[in-house]
Formats: structure tokens, sequence, C-alpha cells
């Protein structure tokens, strides 16, 4: 009796903790997918945020009560601001209170540095008029007589017992007198400037109404000594012929090779690359409704766009595009800046200020209302009121991390203030439209879809669009699935259907055991031996496609037709084995007849065939190379399933068929496939599912072109191979980094959904003809 | 213990033959089958032992006998089933219309159209009640909707399943009752105007209320067909047989008309069977 209590008593705590370790793992099972999937999200969501900008520091200014602040800027780490004033001071202010370690203590807005522009005698009691940007730190003034000087608030880095400490600097890059731009030396009403390390251009409109352009080339090169004493340049002065007398607003692109100048709602576009002579180039004149001009102009990063804002709050973004009729600016798309909330008439726009690197801008309206756009996603992401009235200076911090305003206290005229704003705005270029629908990014004839996430220049805009790669996992799949399921099936059928048993316990193993083998070797088999064998022998790849099903056929046509006291020798079990000679001859003859085909049909090559009489593209590593690698990965997965769903068809139902009358094969055709479709389906999606997820192999055979092309003879750029070249190269959470994680969870769903879809189906399809 | 009640036996004579057929010397128009030294192995074990014997036309003839006897065996030899099985080796003749079936040039195919066969289990196809009926017909080829209509009524009717599926002919077999999915299964063999019929225990699935419907059924079949009926339940033997055939190891024991055997058996075998001594 103690024995059975104690043994009632263990297999009841075996059988409880049994209970509990198996719920325990398939709980833990769920919670680790969940987790999976909460973490792409997780990764991924930044990128659809839009942006925010939250006021930081403000900081009353301490000017003399006529002067006026014209220009600001910031260091990159957003530790000193600075502001230029009219009479030529530039004055620095702490954004960030002290490190407690540093020695020397200072508060956030304390005054930090000053510095007087005008040392030279050039420029006693000048005023300074205007000052001109270019896309560097590099401030052109001019004042009121016509005196210029280029300027470069800078800072470095200092580091004395190992604490950082951000020293402001003035450096003078031509030397601290004034410059001549113009020969006649008259002032100047409009200027503009861009410089490279060569030389500097300078486009101007004098007040005797007279457009010039002005070079310095420089002897050695530009900046590189701090006061530019000993700089030495040659001066190259040029008229530019010009229609009209007024100009509003003028821009040199960085690269120097364009001037836009604006006279009222026209825009002309001169080109600054011939020495001798400066050409127009294009007139831009956008239409504009009624009681509409233009208001501001800007260069987006990048020197090829052109920002055009008008009186009623539209900005239209231009570049050149070719077209027929040579290259021609277009408008490509236009932004309004309008307030969404209230329907109120909309207001002018007075400046647009665009960001160093991206290609953000941010727009000023009338209503003081501030804007910020992306251009190639053509987001709208952030709108709202920051400062009260019309900015005295604005500036955009180098990292785009931030907002420098400079405006007038409501309070008191006379004082001014400097507000800073941070700006989280990270993932601009990423929007769900500009992910899935054409882009027209700068340069190209047309919207379109591209994906080109990195290249070796500096202005490249990153191209994300995920339509190329999905296309490229559903073609690569397609394709395999075309070569996989036809063989994979009939190998299916045969092997459990007509195959005797004893060489049925042999084929099936082998098979399976194919898909132990790993897929890099079938990748780089495919790769480096099948790719190139194929580009050498492409017409017995065709060739095979006819020739081995047609020798197959016949085989077994002529083995029937053999008198029996042949079929005798060999047992029925190994009669399948001929059929393997037959398949080497086959391939052996094509191969063979390859080089005299191709010289009878295809003109000696059938690629240059190809290429020049039919206008087929050929890329060695293609649709065809992948489809066989591929397929050859897949047809185990759906063999095997197919195999056992074929085979587990119940006896009965079979001998019902066959006690009917019905032959083997319409016994095959009208119950056994029928019966077994709901596994045969499963098995061809769980191949699909396989193929979708598939990574060496068509890491190594596709070529990896993100192209939208159906052709057979062209590669693709599958998700997961995208994944997998380009993960390794992707700066931590930058949106590369963010959209290959999205790129992960796209192809999460793809195989959720076809397995989702395979299994509804196959439950669909069983409930319909599953046996007894 | 099992006794047979003689109105059991009342019912399984028919009175239009009420006249005894001389089973070992039958006249040529009234043999449907006629089995001659059938030998029959598995590998190396004999399952069949020289089974000579004449199937009367138009009658029912049933096999008994205890498991493994040889009889379903024995049933499968007459529409070749047995080809089926790997290994198996068959030697002496079955004769339809005086044809060996066991002949090189014979269509299997062509063979088991006129020698219909229903198995112990229902096995309808996953198809509805109205594709299973003329599934033998369109093998054959026939896709005249009108003919194939006309069929399924009429195998329908004759397997007393009519009434009630007429209503959902267009529903999937497998959605009904087991003894409604053999008498489909029945529809589903004389659709196609078999001359024999075979049923290999074909209500050892069943329950009592099914088995009593079918068994009237292949009273009405014999009308048409010759049927041959395997099957374990001696009582069923006894209602619903003009002759039984009982077999032991492989051997047939003893063949004659139904009341004959089961009242005065004329081997010992025979009789310790029937009064259940084994079996």
């Amino acid at each position: 009796m103690a024995v059975l209590i104690s043994s009632t008593r263990s297999r009841s705590i075996k059988n409880s903790l049994a209970k509990w370790l198996i719920t325990f793992g398939g709980i833990s099972v769920l919670f680790t997918l969940v987790l999976i999937f909460l973490y792409l999200l997780y990764v991924v969501k930044p990128i659809f945020e839009s942006a925010k900008i939250e006021s930081k520091v403000n900081i009353s200014l301490q000017l003399k009560a006529n002067e006026k602040v014209l220009a600001t800027g910031v260091d990159e780490l957003q530790e000193l601001v600075y502001e230029i004033t009219d009479t030529g001071n530039i004055d620095f202010y702490h954004l960030k209170a002290s490190d407690p370690l540093a020695k020397k203590q200072f508060a956030v807005g304390e005054h930090s540095f000053s510095a007087h522009l005008f040392a030279d005698d050039d420029f006693k009691q000048e005023r300074v008029v205007s000052i001109a940007n270019s896309f560097t730190a590099n401030k052109l003034l001019h004042t009121a007589s016509g005196k210029t000087l280029l300027v470069q608030p800078s800072f470095y880095a200092e580091y004395s017992n190992d604490i950082r400490k951000i020293i402001p600097q003035v450096n003078y890059p031509l030397g601290q007198g004034s410059l001549v731009i113009d020969e006649q030396q008259i002032p100047l009403s409009q200027l503009a400037f861009a410089m490279d390390e060569e030389q500097i251009v300078f486009v101007a409109f004098t007040k005797d109404k007279r457009l010039i352009k002005t070079n310095f080339i420089a002897d050695d090169e530009f900046g590189s000594s701090s006061n530019g004493d000993d700089v030495e340049y040659e001066t190259n002065y040029q008229l530019i012929d010009y229609p009209v007398d007024v100009v509003d607003e003028i821009k040199v692109t960085p690269d120097l090779s364009l001037a836009f100048v604006r006279s009222g709602s026209t825009v002309r576009v001169y080109s600054l690359t011939d020495e001798e002579e400066v050409s127009l180039k294009a007139t831009i004149t956008p239409t504009l409704n009624d009681n509409t001009y233009l208001t501001a102009m800007a260069l987006l990063s990048g020197s090829s766009s052109v920002l055009l804002g008008d009186s009623s709050g539209q900005i239209s973004q231009w570049f050149e595009v070719a077209t027929d009729s040579g290259r021609q600016f277009k408008q490509i798309r236009t932004f309004d800046a309008d307030n969404e909330n209230t329907s109120q008439t909309s207001s002018a726009i007075t400046a647009i200020y665009t960001e160093q690197f991206r290609k953000s801008f941010y727009t000023m309206t009338t209503s003081g209302m501030v804007n910020v756009f992306y251009t190639t996603s053509s987001a709208h992401l952030w709108q709202g009121q920051l400062t009260s009235s019309q900015p005295a200076a604005f500036a955009i911090a180098p990292r785009a991390n931030g907002l420098i305003i400079i405006g007038n206290d409501p309070l008191d005229a006379n004082k001014r203030n400097l507000q800073t704003f941070s700006v989280h705005n990270e993932h601009p270029e990423v929007t769900w439209q500009a992910l899935w629908q054409e882009v027209w990014y700068e340069g190209y004839p047309e919207p379109d879809y591209i994906w080109q996430s990195s290249s070796g220049s500096d202005d490249f805009e990153a191209k994300f669009s995920l339509v190329p790669i999905s296309f490229g996992t559903i073609k690569a799949a397609l394709y395999a699935m075309l070569f996989a399921v036809p063989v994979a099936l009939s190998a299916a059928i045969y092997t459990a259907y007509f195959m005797t048993p004893s060489l049925r316990k042999k084929v099936k193993p082998t098979i399976e055991m194919m898909e132990a083998l790993p897929t890099v070797i079938l990748g780089f088999l495919a790769g480096l031996w099948l790719a190139p064998l194929m580009e050498e022998y492409l017409p017995a790849i065709f060739l095979l496609f006819i020739l081995l099903p047609l020798a197959t056929v016949l085989t077994a046509f002529s083995w029937h037709k053999l008198p029996n006291k042949i079929k005798d020798k060999l047992p029925e079990s190994l009669a399948p084995i001929l059929l393997i000679p037959v398949i080497m001859l086959t391939t052996y003859v094509a191969f063979a007849l390859s080089p005299q085909l191709e010289a009878i049909l295809f003109n000696g090559d059938m690629r240059q065939f190809l290429t020049n009489d039919l206008g087929i593209n050929f890329d060695q590593r293609n649709a065809l190379v992948v489809g066989i690698a591929m397929g050859f990965a897949v047809i185990p997965t759906i063999f095997t399933m197919a195999e056992d769903a074929i085979f587990s068809v119940p006896g009965h139902l079979t001998n019902g068929s066959l006690a009917l009358g019905a032959t083997q094969w319409q016994t095959l055709v009208g119950v056994v496939l029928l019966t077994a479709s709901p596994g045969i389906f499963s098995a061809v999606m769980m191949g699909l599912g396989r193929a979708v997820g598939e990574t060496m192999i068509v890491l190594m055979a596709t070529g990896n072109t993100p192209i939208l092309d159906w052709s057979i003879f062209q590669g693709m750029r599958t998700l997961a191979a995208n994944i997998a070249v380009e993960m390794p190269e992707a700066e931590v959470g930058s949106s590369h980094y963010r959209i290959l994680f999205l790129a992960a969870f796209v192809l999460f769903i793809f195989t959720f959904i076809f397995n989702t879809a395979a299994e509804f189906v196959r439950q669909r399809l069983r409930e319909k003809y599953s046996s007894m | 213990m099992i006794s047979i009640s003689p109105k059991a036996l009342a019912t399984g004579s028919d009175p239009a033959f009420s006249k005894k057929l001389d089973l070992n010397n039958l006249a040529p128009e009234q043999v449907a089958l006629d089995i001659n030294k059938l030998n029959l192995f598995y590998g190396k074990k004999q399952a069949l032992n020289n089974i000579t014997m004449s199937i009367p036309k138009g009658q029912v003839t049933a096999f008994i006998g205890p498991s493994g006897c040889g009889k379903s065996t024995l049933l499968r030899c007459i529409n070749r089933m047995n080809d089926l099985v790997d290994d198996c080796h068959i030697s002496g003749e079955i004769n339809l219309h005086g044809n060996n079936i066991y002949n090189k040039h014979v269509d299997v195919a062509e063979l088991r159209r006129k020698v219909g066969m229903v198995f112990q289990r229902p096995n309808p196809f996953p198809k509805t009640i109205y594709e299973n009926v003329v599934y033998g017909l369109r093998i054959m080829g026939e896709n005249n909707r009108r003919r194939l209509d006309e069929a399924a009524e009429q195998s329908l009717r004759s397997a007393a399943l009519w009434n009630e599926v007429k209503d959902r002919l267009h529903e999937s077999a497998l959605g009904l009752s087991g003894g409604q999915q053999q008498r489909l299964v029945i529809a589903r063999a004389i659709a196609i105007q078999p001359e024999v019929l075979l049923l290999d225990e074909p209500t050892s699935a069943l329950d009592p209320i099914s088995t009593l419907v079918i068994e009237e059924l292949i009273n009405d079949l014999k009308k048409q067909f010759t049927v041959v009926i395997v099957t374990h339940n001696m009582q069923q033997a006894a209602r619903v047989s003009d002759q039984t055939a009982f077999m032991y190891m492989g051997d047939l024991i003893e063949y004659s008309d139904t009341n004959t055997l089961f009242t005065t058996p004329l081997k010992k075998k025979t009789e310790d069977y029937i009064t259940g001594r084994y079996g």
C-alpha cells in the first residue's frame, strides 16, 4: 500500500513538473516572438515621427541703442553662439553652463568673447548694410560706402586637464582690408558669393545697376592662414549682360557653377563655369496666381535645387531635368506654408533657410509662422510660431539639431533677444509615401522607385524606396518556384504513388538530406560556377528545358514498348535508374550543341544577340541563375511535405477508385491529388516562404541590383540580401539603419502573410477534402 | 454460442429459387464466375489453396470463415485487387464469360468495371454526393449531363438512398452518416452497371439499423447483379445469401446452398464453426 501511495505521489509530482515546464517553454517562445516584433517596431518607430522644436535658452543681448544685429551662428556642439552687428562687432555667448570640473565658471547666457571686426583703417566709422552667407560659416560683410570684408567666425576645441573647452575665434581668410569686388568701387545693393579652396566667385548688383561677376583665383590656396594677410590672388572682373535694372536676390551655388538672379517674379540662371563669359542658361518664370509674386529664393543643399517662395505662402522646388530639348529647369513639387489649423488668408514667405547637409528647409512668413519641410519626401514636418515678430537673424545649427533666432523684444524696441531652440528632426527624408511611392530625386528625369543607400560623394542624397527590394524578393521567389514546383511536385507524386516501397525508402531520405545542404554552398556554386557557365552556354540551358522532359518521356515510352524478356532482366524497382544515363547524355548533347546553335541562330553569341538585336539587357547573375539555385534549395521542402501528403492519402480511397475501373492515372488525378491538395498547397506555400526569406543564395547569385524588371536575364536585390549586405555599414540610429529594420519588418510581414494565407487556405481545403 | 433462428433462414431463401441449384453441375448460362484451381501466395506463404468453385448468376453468394481464412483474399482475386499487393503470386484461373481474367491481355480497368467492389469501410471520395455517384461514368468518358443525372438518380434509387439525399446532391459526401456513405458507395459501384458486385464485409463498420438497411438492399440488388459477399457475421450470411462457402486456412471446406450449409453441414469443421466452437 505504501509503495502504491509513494508511486502515486511521485507520479503527480512528475506530472505537474512536466506541465509547468511545457507551459513555461510554450509561453517563452511566444514571448520571444512578441519581443522580436516589438523591438523591430521600437527601432522603426522614430522614422515616422514628425519634427519637434523646443525652446531652450533665451538671452538678452547687450547692445547699443542704435546697433542692429545682422547675422548669428553657433558652433557644432551648440556651446557658443555669436551675433554680428552692423557696427562690426561680434559677440560670443555661452549656451551651456560650465562643467563643474572646469576651473573657470560661467553661466548660460554669459558673455564669452567680443571682437571688433573692423581693425583695418579702411573701415573707420563704417556701418554694415548686408551680410552674405555661403553654405560654409563664412560671412561677407558689406558696408554702406561699398567696403567689403570676409570673416569666418570659428571654433576650436582645447583640452586642458582632459576637459574640452570650445574657444571662439574670428578668422579673416582674405585679410582684414577691404576687398575690391567692383572694379569701379561703387556700393553694392545685392551681393552673393561662394568659395572653395581655389577660388571665390562674387556675383553682385551695383547701385548703378550693373550685374557683375568677380573671381578671386588663389595663387596658392584660400584659408591656409587664419588672418589671411599673406594670401595672394588674382582678380578677374566681368560685366554680366542683364536686361532689368532691379535685382532682388542673388544666389551662387557652392560648386561655383551657377548664379540665380531674381528680379521680381523672374529668376535668371547664369552659368559661371566659363571664365571668359557669363552666359544666361535658363529663365525660370513660375506660373503664379494673380496678385502673387515671388518673395524669397534659396538654394537647397547639394546646389542642384532652387526654392522659390511667393506671396501666397507657396514654395516651389526647381531643378534641372534632362528633357528631349536638352536640360531644363522644371518645377518639381510645391509646398504650402499655409496655416493648416486656421483658414485665414495665407501670408507671404519672407525668408527660406536651408540646412547645410540635408534637403530640409525652414520658411518664415509675414505672420511669423515657421514651417519646416523636407523636399524629397514632400514632408511638412513642423509648423508653429517661434518668435513674436520677424527675426533680425536666423541660423540653423551645423548639425541641424538647433535653431538660433534673434528677435526684437516685444516690450522694449531697444532690447534684443537671442533664443535657441532644439530641433528633433532626425529622419525627415523618410515618410511612408517616400518608401512606397515614386519619388522625384534631384537630377532624375522623372519620379522613380530607387534604392541607393550610399555613395562616394558628400552631397549625395540617400534614396530609400522599399519597392525595388520588395519586388526583388518576390521576383526571386517566383522564379525559384517556377523551377522548383514542377520538379518537386512531379518527384513527390512519383515517389509517393508510383515508386516501389523499397526504392522509396532510399529516395526519400536522400532528397530530404539535400535540405541540410548549407545554402551558402549553393549560393557560391550558383554565383561562381553556374552563372559563368550559363553565360557561356546560354543556348544549352534553354535547350535543356526542352530536351530533358522530351528525353524522359521518350525513354519511358521506349521502356514501355520493350519486350518483357528484356524488361524482366532488370528488376522493376531499378527501372527509374535507367534515366540517369539518359539525363547525362542529354545534358552533354545540349552543351555540345550549344556553340553550333549559337552560331546558327544567334550570330555566334546569344548574349550579344539578346542585347543588340532584341534589346534585352543581360546580367551574368540573373533571375535564371537564382531560379535554379534557389529552386534547388526549395525543392526538398516542397518535395518532403507534398510526398507525405500524397503518400498519406488513405489506401481505401485509392482502392475505391481503382475498383470502379479507374486507371492509376485517373485515380491519381481524380482522387489522390484532390485528397492531398491541402498538403500539397501548404508544401508549395512553405517553399514560397522559404524562398522569400532565403538570404545566402540571393546574396551571392543575384548581383544585388535593386532594379524593377521582370526580365529573366536581369538580377535583383531582395529584402533579406539587402539587410545582410547593408547592415554592417549602416550607422546605428541613422535613417538607413532604421529603414533596414523596417525592411526586416516588411520581410517578417511577408512571411507572416504567406504563412497565414497558406494556413487559412489549407484549413479550408482540409475541411473540404479531408478523408474520414 | 450462436443459434440460427428458422426465421432468419427463411428470409435467406428466396421463393424464386426454392429449387436448389446443383452447385457442382451448373449449366453454363447459370454461371457468373468460374474459379478453377486458384492458388495464391503472399511471398512464400500460401493464402489460397487450390480453390475451385462456380458462382451462380443473379444470386447472393457468401464467403464465411474465421479471420485469416482467405475469404477476403478470394474476393479480391475476382476483380484483381490483389495485383496492387506487392509480392503476390497467383496461379489457376477465374473465368468470367469463359474468359480467364488473369489472361495477359485482359484490361484490368475494364475488368473492374464489370466486377464492382464495395469495401469494409465506407470510402466516399472527398467530392459531392453527385460527383461520387457519377465518378465511374466520368472516368469512362461520359460527360453528357443528362445521362449522368439519370444514372445518378437511378443508382441512388437502387441503393435506397435517393429519398435521403435528393435535396443535397451537391453537398459533400463526407457529411453523410456511415450507413448512408456505405449505400452511396454501393450506388457508385452500381452506377457503372457491373455484372458482379463484390461486397467485402460491407456492414462491419456500421450500426445495426444501417446493417439492416444494407441487408435489405442486397436482397434487391441480386435481381440485377450477381452479388458476392464476404461476412464475419454468420447470421448475416444466413439472412442474405443463397449460397454459402465456408473457408478455413485457405481451403474451401464446404460450399452449398445456405440452407443446407447452416442446417446440415457435411463437414465437421463447418459444423464446429457455425456452432461457434471457434472463429
